[in-house]
């Protein structure tokens, strides 16, 4: 049993599709997830990235099973995510989770450990640990109804790991807390990276996918429409590069204009534009060679937001 | 701790803090102290009308209060979204509707417990004393509650608590005047096969005049608490006829609740 763990990936996505209708008659189509598929490697952090309304939510409804889909196929650890047994070891953190009024959140936290049949003695020292790593065992036996926003994400993201899940699938993860949270998070998230842990969520805070995520899929429309390392997304086509020299005005400016390059004046000298990659060193040279100082060199790169933004409005206007 | 006890210890639990189940019990309590209090002065301290009187209360608040509480049972777990920490969990659908359906029987039967104890306690001020029966009575309140709440599990599934209220309010009217409804078909239709198909159409509804002996002629006799009362083979049958009634009901809320999205 446990070889077949290892070896399944952690998550399977095979072009899913679901559509909801709404209306009185139920007459009007959505097409929430229309084709979708990616899949997991274990012990990655991969984030889903998209705009409002792009099926990230609906995606991960049906991996958890929560909603079934029109076609395609999720698999967790290899197994359907229509099966109970496929939630095992998994955990999972829904947007903005809410919880019951009048249970405490060590109340709640109990009855998860005990859905998932944890050892009583186990579950009593994790909820402990829980309590306390998320900040919130001050609030323990206070009723959730009294609980802030913040405070009822970290109580979600308890419950999400109280059975020390292989997969960590989270909505949202990120919202509804302060800058502290959020690095708190972060470091959570990576210390279960570190334990082995595969995490996937869903965000549009798109600095701390950078930070954190090693790999993304940029959805829109209920499709992939790019996935890769943050790297290679960024890298995905660089613009060129820029480069600050200093020295002789009429040199500077004398060979820009033979390399056909585009000059403007900053602080301490010039700004040289450079158009690609390849000429890169052939140009530098002749700088170099004309006794030009040269200060900095810097690549531009995509920023994560910009391929964010373009790929959205791209599947926007293909629609 | 297995999942079905979790669900079901964690809806019991949630269900006796809530405010609204208070004010409920509070009124209940309140009308047994007082109604009580009326027969005795009015008839002279008869202690056949106390029991009586004590009785229907408990059980017509027993009716209440799990209409009340299982209107929103599934509904609002769905509503309010508290179901997604819950069905992303290894339990199964019919676990859960289960689970969530014990929970609440059992704060139904705290607070008719606690009511039963406090009625006792009055008859025995009173001077009335204790009488067996009214176990048995207790006992066959007991059973009704169990197929009101399997029934407003099946509604609150699929429908808003209105709804819900609604056709469960009908079907315990319904199912309270079965032998009267029984009696007006006899009389309206006089074609076999119409009388046959009204009769079979009845015995969906659940048999809940079974449940209300006290006080009535039943099944040719007049059965009373502090006369002849039912015997504990009915009792035993009641209650089979209870939880066989309220399995196929759950059944049905499962298949129903399957394949549901919880969107
Ligand atoms: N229950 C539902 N009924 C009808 N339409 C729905 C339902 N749930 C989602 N949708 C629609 O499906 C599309 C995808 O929604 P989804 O919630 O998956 O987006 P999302 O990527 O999670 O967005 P956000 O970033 O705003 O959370 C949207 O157009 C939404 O209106
Ligand atoms: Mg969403």
């Amino acid at each position: 049993m446990k070889r077949d763990t290892d070896r399944e990936s952690p998550l399977v996505i095979t072009d899913l599709k679901k559509a909801f209708r709404t209306g009185f008659f139920k007459t009007r189509k959505i097409n929430a997830v229309q084709g979708l598929s990616f899949s997991l490697e274990k012990g990655e952090i991969f984030g889903l990235l998209g705009p409002n309304g792009a099926g990230k939510t609906t995606t991960l409804k049906m991996v958890t099973g929560l909603i079934f889909p029109d076609a395609g196929s999720v698999s967790v650890f290899g197994k359907p995510a229509s099966t109970v047994s496929s939630r095992r070891k998994m955990g999972f953190l829904p947007e903005n989770p809410w919880f019951y009024d009048y249970l405490t959140a060590r109340e709640f936290l109990t009855m998860a450990a005990g859905i998932f049949s944890i050892d009583r003695k186990v579950a009593k020292e994790r909820i402990e640990t829980l309590l306390n790593q998320l900040g919130i065992a001050h609030a323990a036996d206070l009723p959730m109804r009294k609980y802030s926003k913040g405070m009822l994400q970290r109580a979600g993201l308890a419950q999400a790991l109280i059975n020390d899940p292989d997969l960590v699938i989270m909505d949202e993860p990120l919202s509804g807390l302060d800058p502290i949270g959020r690095r708190e998070l972060r470091e959570i998230i990576l210390a279960l990276k570190k334990r082995g842990k595969t995490v996937l969520f869903s965000s549009h805070i798109l600095s701390d996918v950078e930070e954190i995520c090693d790999r993304v899929a940029i959805v829109a429309r209920g499709k992939v429409r790019e996935i890769g390392t943050i790297d290679s997304l960024l890298n995905m086509g660089i613009s060129g590069a820029e480069l600050e020299v200093k020295g002789d005005e009429e040199a500077i400016l004398t060979l820009a204009g033979e390399l056909g390059l585009s000059t403007t004046r900053s602080m301490t000298g010039y700004r040289v534009g450079l158009p690609s990659n390849t000429r890169i060193q052939e140009i530098l040279g002749r700088f170099m060679e004309a006794g030009i100082q040269i200060l900095e060199l810097k690549r531009h790169r995509h920023s994560l937001e910009s391929i964010f933004v373009e790929r959205s409005e791209k599947a926007q206007e293909e629609a | 701790m297995g999942p079905l006890l979790a669900i079901a210890s964690n809806t019991y639990r949630e269900a006796i803090r809530n405010k609204v189940l208070y004010s409920i019990v509070l009124f209940a309590l309140l009308i047994i102290l007082v109604g009580n209090f009326l027969a005795d002065i009015s008839l002279h301290n008869d202690k056949r009308v106390l029991f009586d009187v004590g009785i229907g209360l408990l059980s017509t608040f027993g009716l209440i209060l799990s209409v009340f509480t299982g209107t929103s049972l599934i509904y609002k777990e769905i509503d309010r979204k508290t179901i997604y920490l819950i069905l992303t969990k290894p339990v199964g659908r019919a676990q859960f509707l289960f689970g969530k359906m014990l929970g609440l029987v059992g704060s139904v039967y705290l607070v008719l417990a606690l009511m039963f104890v406090l009625l006792v306690a009055q008859s025995a001020i009173m001077g009335s004393g204790f009488h067996p029966n009214l176990f048995k009575a207790v006992l066959l309140i007991f059973f009704e509650v169990i197929i009101i709440i399997s029934i407003t599990t099946l509604f609150s599934s699929f429908s808003t608590p209105f709804i819900t209220g609604m056709l469960t309010f009908g079907i315990i009217v319904i199912g309270r005047l079965l032998p009267d409804l029984k009696q007006i078909i006899i009389v309206k239709y006089q074609a076999d096969s119409m009388r046959e198909l009204a009769d079979r159409l009845l015995q969906v509804f659940p048999q809940l005049y079974l449940f209300v002996p006290n006080g009535h002629d039943f099944n040719g006799q007049y059965v009373s608490i502090t006369a002849e009362f039912v015997t504990w083979g009915y009792i035993g049958w009641t209650a089979l006829y209870a939880i066989m009634y309220s399995a196929i009901i759950l059944l049905i809320a499962a298949m129903v609740f399957r394949r549901r999205d919880l969107t």
